[in-house]
Order: C-alpha cells, then sequence, then structure tokens
C-alpha cells in the first residue's frame, strides 16, 4: 500500500469516524478524528453528500453528518474496493 | 496455412483452424467478468477510475464477442458446404466483422488509455477516438494500422502498469503488469501474422496467458473478499 493516505483510506477514515459516533456527529469531530485540514474536510463532506454517502442535516445551529446505507456498504466492501483498485492501479 | 475467414488479410497454421474462435470465447466470458466486477467496484466506491476501466473491459468482451460470432459462423457455414460457399457471403459478413470488432476493441482500449492518463476531461478522450478511428478507417492496410495503435495504446497502458508496481512492489500488481506486457507482446504478434501465420497463433497464447492473469487477480480478490465475510471460528 501507498505511505501516503489515498482518497479511498480518507473516505473510509471519514466514515468510519461517523460510524463511531452512532451514525450522527459534528464537523468538528469528524475533523479531530480524520486528520484532515479544515479546507480539505469541507471538500471530502461536499463530495460525500452529494455522492449520497453521507446525509447532511441540521441540529440546532449547526450541521450534523450522518451514514446512508451507501456509506454503510462502502464501509464494509472497504476492503474489496481497495484490494480491487490496488491490483488494478485505480487509486 | 489457410486464409484466415475475418477480413481474408492473415494466415494462420491449419491446425490451429477451431482453436481461434475457443480462445476468442474464452477471453470474451474474462473480459466481461473484469469488467462487471469493476462496475461492481464502481457502485460501491463511485470512483471514476472504476468506471472507465469497467467500460473499457466491456467494450473489449463485445470485440471479442463480435469476433467470435463472426468466426463461428463462417466456419460453420464453409464445413457444412464443404468449402464451397458463397464467397460474396463471406466477403462481406468478414468485413462487417472485422470493422465492427477494430471500433469495439479500439474503444475499448482509448477508454483504458484514457483512464491511465488520469485527465478528467471527455472532450480527451473523444479527440483520442477520433483520431485513431479516422487514422484506421483511411489506412491503406486497415489491419496493419490496427495492430499498430493497438500496440501503442497497450504500450502507452503497460507503462503506466509498471509504475503502479513500482509504487506498491505488490505481488497483485506484479500480476496486472506481466499481464500486460503478455497482452502488448501478443498484440505486436498479431501485427507479424499478417506475413507469418505461426505469429498468429502465438499472440492468441500470448493473450490466453494475459487474461488468465487478469482473471486470476479478480478471482483472489472475491476470494479475499469472501474469506473476510467468513466468521472466526478457529477461537472459541
Amino acid at each position: 500500500m501507498n505511505k501516503k493516505r489515498d482518497r479511498l483510506q480518507i473516505i473510509h477514515d471519514i466514515l468510519e469516524a461517523i460510524r463511531q459516533r452512532n451514525g450522527s456527529i459534528k464537523p468538528t469531530h469528524i475533523l479531530y478524528k480524520s486528520n484532515l485540514s479544515p479546507q480539505m474536510l469541507t471538500e471530502y463532506l461536499a463530495e460525500l453528500v452529494d455522492k449520497g454517502f453521507v446525509m447532511e442535516s441540521k441540529r440546532g445551529t449547526g450541521k450534523v453528518y450522518s451514514l446512508t446505507p451507501k456509506g454503510f456498504l462502502y464501509l464494509r466492501k472497504y476492503q474489496l474496493v481497495l484490494d480491487f483498485t490496488e491490483t488494478f492501479g485505480l487509486n | 496455412m489457410i486464409p484466415l475467414h475475418m477480413g481474408h488479410f492473415i494466415i494462420m497454421p491449419s491446425w490451429f483452424y477451431g482453436f481461434n474462435v475457443l480462445f476468442e470465447i474464452i477471453f470474451t466470458i474474462i473480459t466481461l467478468v473484469v469488467g462487471l466486477y469493476a462496475l461492481k467496484v464502481y457502485k460501491i466506491s463511485d470512483q471514476p477510475s472504476s468506471k472507465f476501466f469497467g467500460i473499457a473491459f466491456l467494450f473489449i468482451s463485445a470485440a471479442y464477442l463480435v469476433r467470435s460470432a463472426v468466426n463461428l459462423v463462417l466456419m460453420l457455414t464453409t464445413e457444412a458446404s464443404g468449402g464451397t460457399s458463397s464467397s460474396g457471403f463471406i466477403h462481406y459478413t468478414s468485413l462487417i466483422g472485422i470493422y465492427l470488432h477494430i471500433a469495439l476493441f479500439i474503444i475499448g482500449l482509448s477508454t483504458f488509455a484514457y483512464m491511465t492518463l488520469k485527465i478528467n476531461n471527455m472532450r480527451v478522450l473523444s479527440l483520442l477516438l477520433a483520431i485513431l478511428i479516422l487514422a484506421i478507417i483511411f489506412s491503406s492496410n486497415t489491419l496493419f494500422m490496427y495492430y499498430l495503435l493497438s500496440s501503442l495504446l497497450l504500450f502507452y497502458i503497460t507503462i503506466y502498469y509498471l509504475d503502479n508496481y513500482f509504487q506498491s512492489r505488490q505481488y497483485k500488481t506484479l500480476l496486472a503488469l506481466i499481464a500486460f506486457v503478455f497482452l502488448l507482446f501478443g498484440k505486436i504478434h498479431f501485427i507479424f501474422a499478417l506475413n507469418h501465420g505461426t505469429y498468429y497463433a502465438i499472440g492468441y497464447f500470448l493473450e490466453f496467458a494475459a487474461y488468465g492473469l487478469l482473471l486470476t487477480n479478480v478471482m483472489r480478490v472475491i476470494r479475499n473478499n469472501e474469506q473476510e465475510k467468513r466468521p472466526a471460528t478457529d477461537h472459541p
């Protein structure tokens, strides 16, 4: 595996952080768990919401994020995706 | 040596007659499996590279399907008529078959090469396709140009897998690299098959080895995934 944390791993870390909080988490907690810059996290979260892995909802004055079934599927099949993409250079 | 139905431009050894169709059917199935599995991975991960990889292999599979179907029909027609079947039928079926095969295979390889170039611009793919298809159509020797350009695309794809192997240095990436080296040499052998039939058979064997390795890699991924699903029973 690459020494540098690749895209798949970052997405996994974000989704795993949400899953560990019983499927609902504030962005600041994701930031802490995923070890990303705020700018990168914003971009990743926007993409994950757009692609249907994560659902964004409002709680009070802030936002919370929860996993969709597609997000749970990604976590379950992560090793398969990682293995296939590494093998065929699809990272 | 006997003439090959598809195109009448290539000669192949008489002992290989019929085996080519068998190989093409095997290639159709293997590339279909690889393509469908890549699309399954795309469905889970939403990675564009998996989508392009899957689409590329589905086009390559369709290309082999057309080629095997045409060669099978022509083989059966010739055998049923005792070698006296209408030359017009053979000619037109061969022409349609070979052009359809070439178009599908070039679309597949171009999509694959586009994925390896990591350029997120569909206009690049359309330009690449237009240049390749026009170069083949207006060439005085269609087959020669097709094999030459396919080899060129495979050369770039192989370089990509060489780089992929050196980055990870794993057994699975080595298998993928060897598979694409075999595919490249297989296509290069087809260039020489325009004059020497033995190269035609060698090309098929090299492609068989290449697709075998690709299938081995996909089966390994599937097997690993199945093992992960199975609950651990070693410990009480």
